[in-house]
């Protein structure tokens, strides 16, 4: 009796042995393959890391906060650029303003002279007058009064080309003021503060950039342990092969002690024939053992091969007749 | 644009809006700055509203005329859009500014 339920453990060890190796096989095989998929994840967020850290300008990667500093330094020269330009538009009103009142200065002369050429005329005119009333003496008189009355005929003549030449200016003045004064109106203010808005915006961008950089190295470095674990799980997995092998020495082991049980019926049969058949197979101390069973198809095979005799079954069909590996799935009891 | 100089003819307040349309008030206030012989100059921008460009083109200047006296311009206490508008310009890197 002893002998058969060593042999039945054996062949329980053997089944489960098997059952073990089949479920690990197919384990391993779902761990290698979530290992790869793992792999890939890494790979995938690693890229995502090339993404948070910079944008691809003709091949080159440059760096968020190298780009925000370059529209830094940019927005700060526009600026520093219209400063100098509503300065010199300013400086060349001012100059503007300074040669108007120069020509108007001007003018001012050219009136005084108009005054100084009607007074000469008339004192020709009373030069001559005076000049023909003394008759012969008279004429010298008269010749003076005549020059000084040319002379101030080209006094006039040039006060006027003055008065014209002055208008000239006077337009051009006002043309260049009014040109000027278009282009020191135009209110860049806007655009000077335009510069500020950008940089906040640029600041937020940067900070946005930071965040997402810090998040995609925790991804990878989670992502890298994740692997890490699935390559030991695989491992770990692995050295099942060395459970069977313990399984399969305390297999052996037991059968060595069934072969010795075996002798020494045979010998105790041989020696003392009344104690072969003296005793009947203690099935009560077996039912009592297949009590504790708790799994049917055990229990089942158990009472075939040491109640009924049938011979121990190996269990080369494991796969078939046991737990189903491909399901993962558990007897409930 | 309003202006108002105080007792020592060195401080000038100015208020409202300083536009392009207020250079020739602008000038009478540097001509009447450069006259002073009393230090510091200072031009209290406190009750300053908005300035344009051209505005800060003239206290541009304004900084260069008294810098050939070798003297220096303060503006005082810039609140609101001009306070954005200096720290935009980065004015306080060309001026002396008082808050």
């Amino acid at each position: 009796m002893q002998q058969r339920v060593i042999e039945t453990l054996a062949a329980e060890i053997m089944r489960t042995s098997d059952f073990v190796e089949t479920e690990a096989d197919s384990l391993s095989e779902r761990f290698q393959r979530l290992a790869v998929n793992a792999q890939q994840q890494t790979a995938r967020v690693d890229s995502l890391t090339g993404l948070a850290m910079g944008i691809d300008v003709e091949g080159e990667i440059i760096r968020i906060d190298q780009v925000a500093r370059l529209f830094e330094t940019t927005l700060g020269e526009v600026v520093s650029k219209i400063l100098l330009l509503s300065k010199d538009s300013m400086a060349m009103v001012y100059a503007l303003d300074t040669l108007d009142a120069s020509v108007q200065n001007v003018g001012k002369c050219n009136a005084g002279i108009d005054g100084i050429n009607g007074t000469l005329n008339m004192l020709a005119l009373n030069a001559r007058i005076e000049g023909e009333r003394a008759g012969k003496a008279g004429a010298a008189f008269r010749v003076v009064a005549n020059e000084v009355y040319e002379l101030s005929k080209s006094t006039q003549g040039l006060a006027a080309t003055m008065k014209s030449e002055l208008k000239a200016m006077t337009d051009g003045i006002l043309t260049s003021y009014d040109k000027l004064k278009r282009v020191a109106t135009v209110d860049l203010s806007d655009n000077i503060l335009a510069k500020e808005r950008l940089e906040i915006v640029l600041r937020a961008l940067v900070q946005r950039n930071n965040g997402l950089e810090t998040v995609v190295a925790e991804a990878v470095r989670e992502s890298e342990a994740i692997s890490s674990d699935v390559e030991g799980m695989i491992t770990g997995i692995q050295f099942q092969d060395r459970t069977k092998q313990r399984l399969e020495h305390v297999v052996d082991t037991l059968q060595v002690i069934c072969k010795a049980l075996e002798e020494t019926r045979s010998s105790t049969a041989t020696q003392v024939p009344e104690l072969a058949t003296a005793s009947a197979p203690d099935t009560e101390w077996v039912k009592h053992l297949l009590s504790r069973y708790t799994m049917s198809d055990m229990r089942e095979r158990f009472v075939a091969q040491i109640l009924d005799g049938q011979p121990v079954d190996w269990g080369e069909e494991t796969t078939a007749k046991g737990a189903p590996s491909s399901s993962g799935s558990m007897e409930l009891f | 644009m309003k202006f108002n100089f105080d007792g020592t003819g060195s401080i000038v307040a100015m208020s409202g809006d300083f536009t392009f349309t207020d250079h020739v008030a602008f000038l009478e206030i540097m001509n009447r700055l450069f006259e002073t012989r009393a230090e510091p100059i200072v031009i209290d921008l406190s009750q300053l509203e908005f300035i344009d460009s051209a505005g800060l083109g003239m206290l541009l200047i304004a900084r260069d005329e008294v810098g050939k006296s070798s003297r220096k311009l303060t503006l005082r206490a810039p609140k609101g859009q001009v306070k954005r508008m200096f720290s935009v310009t980065r004015f306080e890197t060309l001026f002396a500014i008082e808050t």
